[in-house]
């Protein structure tokens, strides 16, 4: 698909990255649009930590260029920095400052004047549900460090925002609460780089995701394009209490065009069927209507596992993103 | 623009709450000048104290390196030199912050000295002209520490390395420059602390002017070892401020070398 270059937000041109023999990123090229929530996943050491610090103009390439809000990073550094927020994976955090001490800090770093930044303190304090504190942010919890660690790098409303990890050790709701926050940075146009572990995380907010392994980009796409291209079938596994409701729901699917295959197995006296399927929910739907509910009254378990970004993973490397 | 928004005037102000906000550091590391000063003056009794108290001063005031080597080693190990870099910060920004925060604090701790000293303990000196040229000459060689002190974060991987590099170059230099008490030697000629703490003595102790020759040493009188030199207090002077310079300039090239990639 050709995009202006008005709407590119990052370009990446072949970039290359090596540390005497170990290539870190080796021949990486890739448009960002403005305003998109682009991904980049692999498993540790596969390139993305060293490519998203080549971006930042922490580091120089070996070769090739990337350019980043239309400027160089290798001759456009003072640009870039003034239009770029970045929040590091590890909480770096002044940990004898307070958090508004901390937040307001970073905001004249940026070239607020000290109202401003006070003001645009107060505000994402309250956003990310940590204002009114006034201990020192050592004695906050490792969650809410976190929330500062994030609250840092917005302040000052970059246009490209690069997340490592940004949900890593918090706790469901907290996870919520700045996956809402992402959500609505994306509706602010602004454009996130997000470097996760997790799949559920990718999943659910990005608009594209790269896959990054041994330095290269095996895959990119939007996550449905991935897992459509390179992903399993959906899975239902379900136990019976008989074994005759097994073999009346085998027959069943036989005949119904989507099952792919099925596997039946009997351990611990348990009959249990492994039915693969093409499709998505609503194959899920017939199936049930289909293979059991007319037939059988009841089962013992069921369970659904959809085809996933792990799956993506697994299929393009033969090995899980956490390996 | 208000002063307050000036990035260097905001960076000095958050390092000084970071070393002031730990009661700790506070009090050992203010402390160490007043306990070595009560030790040594108990010891030595006022009259001899006085020829010594330069040099304690100037000892305490070294221990700006320490301070500096971990506090730089500090932000590089946290990763919070490398969140500055993807800011419009500017390392200038950070190294003056750096050298103003690090000035207050040992500026802070020679006034300690000085009321302890000349108020409380009543150690006799010259005038009061002559300890504001000695306080200057303490701060210029502070922050001659200081450059140090950068060099080692430049080198070091960890503050705790910094902190044992630090120690293991400023304990053997100091008695080498005979500073803590005196070392007639050739040696201490290329001590940066030896300058410091001759020139600082002579003028506060003695009254002399900076045109008047320089001794080898405090062991002044007609039983004393001291050696006239054939350089002037103004020439001591001038081998502080170039040691300084070369220190802050050698400090911020080695650190910017081993921090950028």
């Amino acid at each position: 698909m050709s995009v202006s270059k008005e709407s590119i937000a990052i370009e990446i041109k072949d970039i290359k990255k090596h540390f005497k023999e170990v290539k870190a990123v080796d021949g990486v090229s890739l448009k960002i649009r403005k305003g998109e929530l682009f991904s980049i996943l692999g498993p540790n050491g596969a390139g993305k930590t060293t490519l998203v610090r080549m971006l930042t103009t922490i580091l120089t390439p070996t070769a090739g260029d990337a350019n980043v809000n239309g400027h160089s990073i290798l001759t456009g550094k003072k640009e870039i920095v003034k239009k770029i927020g970045v929040c590091p994976q590890v909480i770096t955090i002044y940990e004898v400052l307070k958090a508004e001490e901390n937040v307001e800090f970073i905001a004249i770093m940026h070239g607020m004047t000290r109202k401003e930044a006070k003001e645009k303190t107060r505000k994402i304090l309250e956003d990310f549900g940590i204002a009114g504190r006034k201990d020192w942010s050592k004695r906050f919890s490792g969650g809410m460090q976190r929330r500062l660690n994030l609250a840092m790098s917005l302040v000052f409303e970059p246009e490209i925002l690069f997340l490592d990890e940004p949900t890593a050790g918090l706790d469901p709701q907290a996870r919520r609460l700045v996956w809402d926050y992402i959500r609505d940075l994306k509706n602010r146009d602004i454009t996130i780089i997000l470097m996760t572990h997790d799949m559920v995380e990718a999943d659910s907010l990005s608009d594209r995701i790269a896959f990054i392994d041994q330095g290269k980009i095996i895959a990119e796409g939007t996550p449905t394009e991935l897992k459509e291209k390179y992903g399993s079938d959906n899975a239902l596994e379900v136990s019976f209490l008989e074994q005759e409701d097994l073999e009346i729901v085998r027959d069943n699917i036989k005949n119904i065009p989507f099952v792919v295959n099925w596997n039946e197995s009997s351990r611990k006296e348990r009959n249990t069927l492994l039915i693969s399927f093409q499709g998505g929910l609503k194959n899920l739907m017939k199936l049930l209507q289909q293979g059991f509910i007319d037939s059988i009254d009841e089962v013992e378990n069921i369970k659904f596992r959809q085809n996933s970004l792990e799956d993506v993973f697994l299929n393009l490397t033969g090995k899980r993103l956490r390996d | 623009m208000n002063l307050l928004e000036n990035k260097a005037i905001q960076i000095a102000i958050k390092n000084i709450k970071d070393k002031t906000r730990h009661w700790q550091y506070l009090v050992f590391s203010l402390g160490f000048g007043v306990m070595f000063t009560l030790l040594f003056y108990s010891f030595l009794g006022r009259e001899i104290f006085q020829y010594s108290f330069p040099g304690m001063i100037i000892y305490i005031t070294a221990a700006g390196t320490t301070s500096a080597a971990i506090s730089f080693a500090g932000e590089k190990t946290s990763g919070m030199l490398e969140r500055l870099d993807t800011m419009p910060t500017g390392r200038k920004n950070l190294f003056l912050g750096a050298l103003l925060s690090e000035t207050f604090m040992v500026s802070l701790q020679i006034i300690i000295m000085f009321i302890l000293g000349y108020v409380v303990l009543q150690v006799p000196f010259k005038g009061i002209f002559e300890l504001f040229i000695g306080f200057f000459i303490a701060v210029l060689f502070g922050i001659s520490a200081v450059g140090i002190g950068i060099i080692i974060s430049g080198i070091a991987k960890t503050p705790e390395i910094a902190n044992a590099i630090a120690l293991f170059y400023y304990l053997p230099i100091l008695f080498l420059s005979g500073s803590l008490w005196p070392f007639e030697s050739a040696i201490v000629f290329f001590t940066p602390p030896y300058w410091a703490k001759q020139v600082f003595l002579q003028i506060t102790v003695l009254g002399d002017g900076l045109f008047d020759p320089l001794y080898s040493s405090s062991l002044f009188g007609p039983t004393g070892t001291a050696q006239q030199l054939p350089i002037t207090l103004f020439g001591g002077l001038l081998i502080v401020i170039a040691f300084t310079l070369a220190f802050i300039i050698l400090g911020i090239i080695i650190f910017q070398k081993k921090t950028k990639f």
